[in-house]
């Protein structure tokens, strides 16, 4: 069975202090809509891809919340799994249209983040830890802190190396009219920034963003063809990972998604990874296939994987985490509506010249989920 | 506030812990705290390895910035895990440098 992308959309990702949940799932939701030119009562299902409306905003029970705004009362459902919700709730829909029960459904990844406290955020985000994560007062980017330095003392992988990545993709971003920022930094800017977990700064980590992005999936036309979509899933803890210098998940779940989809490392022409810190995507180069272990810091350094110089494979075209914003379960959901723009060739600035083949790695905690997801022109 | 009795149920855990060296295996220092931990900040948190092999992640106390080293070695201590304006105080594990 062939399972398409015929809609994409997203809202514009930032500090949206004017506007609701609701507003920016009704966007995101009537946005899919026009781009895949369909009645919406067509959708048969919604999937609804959240992490912190609970812990933060007091509303559960999103999946009638959110179809009620639609204006449709359909079988609906809400997915969370850290900040790889998006990606798992791509998933659940996917084996849903195989199973034959639905033949078109939304899905949607939606985050409020800036109205609440940084620390209230943080303290929220850690429900993605484990309890002895949390009962020793780490954070997530204290938690990458620790991957970022093993990364440094295994493989001579230098400070400099880091900032790159966050360099690379505010070059992107500022391409995205969607995207949270759109100012070019150097890797002085970053070097400069304060520290929030050692050894890295306040520039070298995602933002805390507001946002919501929506697909429409079908198996009863032709799009963008959803060739694998894959999840592992790990310890929740790092301590209990045999190796903190990559996330085991990335690996095995895109070793299954290049086998299902008969494609490999080097035929990918574009990828969005989730560099929610500069050293996710140095793991994530690494662990997708694209480099060596010890290799992809340099090479991003080197800008071979930035738009203009880049030699084929472009990452994080749409900004990344870091540029684009990162309203956690909307991430995942976007990361696949740029790739859907990179390959209906309609990316406008950033588009990646040629592209036919895309992949999407998104990622939960600090590596207990993985979601990998290719998709083909 | 952390339930009291999920406080009560995590002793016999913390009860094992106790004592135990290890060494530290990949560390941080937290300047952006969750909001439990805001009167604390900043302070390091590392992965240890415990001398029969289990890795833990855990706050390290009573230290200075000579023990910030992969390699330094740690022993397990109870202590109060964070400040909280009511209801029961939480201990648990921490590390400090030998």
């Amino acid at each position: 069975m062939n399972i398409s992308i015929i809609g994409a959309a997203t809202t514009k990702f930032g500090e949206l202090w004017e506007v609701s949940p609701r507003q920016l799932a009704r966007e995101a939701m009537f946005g899919v809509l026009a781009d895949a030119n369909i009645e919406k009562k067509k959708v048969q299902a919604l999937f609804v891809a959240n992490m912190l409306a609970g812990p933060l905003g007091g509303q559960q029970h999103l999946g009638p919340f959110f179809a009620e705004e639609l204006g449709l009362h359909v079988p609906a459902f809400t997915i969370e799994g850290a900040c790889a919700s998006g990606g798992l709730a791509v998933h659940a829909a996917v084996n849903a249209l195989r199973s034959g029960q639905y033949e078109t459904v939304i899905v949607l990844g939606v985050e409020k983040m800036t109205d609440h406290k940084p620390e209230d955020v943080a303290a929220a985000l850690m429900g993605a830890g484990s309890d002895e994560e949390r009962l020793s007062g780490a954070t997530f980017p204290g938690l990458y802190a620790m991957l970022a330095r093993s990364h440094v003392e295994k493989f001579g992988t230098t400070v400099e190396e880091l900032a790159a990545v966050s360099v690379k993709n505010h070059f992107h971003a500022s391409l995205n009219g969607y995207a949270q920022f759109h100012n070019i930094l150097t890797i002085d800017d970053v070097m400069r920034s304060s520290k929030v977990a050692d050894p890295l700064k306040l520039l070298e980590c995602s933002p805390i963003s507001d946002g919501a992005a929506a697909l429409i999936i079908t198996s009863a036309k032709r799009g963008i063809r959803i060739l694998a979509s894959e999840v592992a899933t790990d310890t929740l803890g790092v301590a209990q990972r045999k190796s903190l210098v990559e996330l085991s998940a990335t690996k095995r779940a895109s070793t299954r998604a290049y086998q299902k989809a008969g494609i490999a490392p080097k035929d990918i022409d574009v990828a969005e990874v989730h560099d929610c810190f500069t050293i996710a995507e140095i793991l994530a180069m690494e662990d997708l296939g694209f480099y060596k272990k010890g290799k992809a810091a340099s090479a991003i350094m080197k800008r071979e994987t930035q738009l203009g110089t880049a030699k084929r494979l472009v990452v994080n075209p749409s900004g990344g985490l870091k540029g684009c914003g990162h309203p956690v379960a909307a991430t995942g959901v976007k990361q696949i509506v740029e790739i859907v723009q990179q390959l209906r060739r309609s990316a406008g600035k950033r588009q990646v010249k040629g592209a036919r083949v895309g992949l999407a790695q998104n990622v939960g905690g600090s590596g207990a989920t993985a979601v990998i997801h290719i998709l083909k022109l | 506030m952390i339930s009291p009795v999920k406080i009560w149920r995590n002793q016999k855990k913390v009860a094992g812990l106790v004592g135990k060296t290890g060494k530290i295996v990949a560390f941080t220092r937290v300047r952006v705290p969750p909001s439990d931990f805001m009167s604390q900040a900043p302070y390091p948190v590392a992965v240890i390895e415990l001398a029969d092999g289990t890795r833990i992640t855990a706050q390290l106390v009573d230290w200075e910035e000579k023990h910030l080293k992969t390699g330094q070695e740690v022993q397990t201590v109870i202590r109060k895990v964070f400040e909280t304006g009511d209801g029961v105080i939480p201990y648990g594990i921490k590390v400090k440098p030998l």
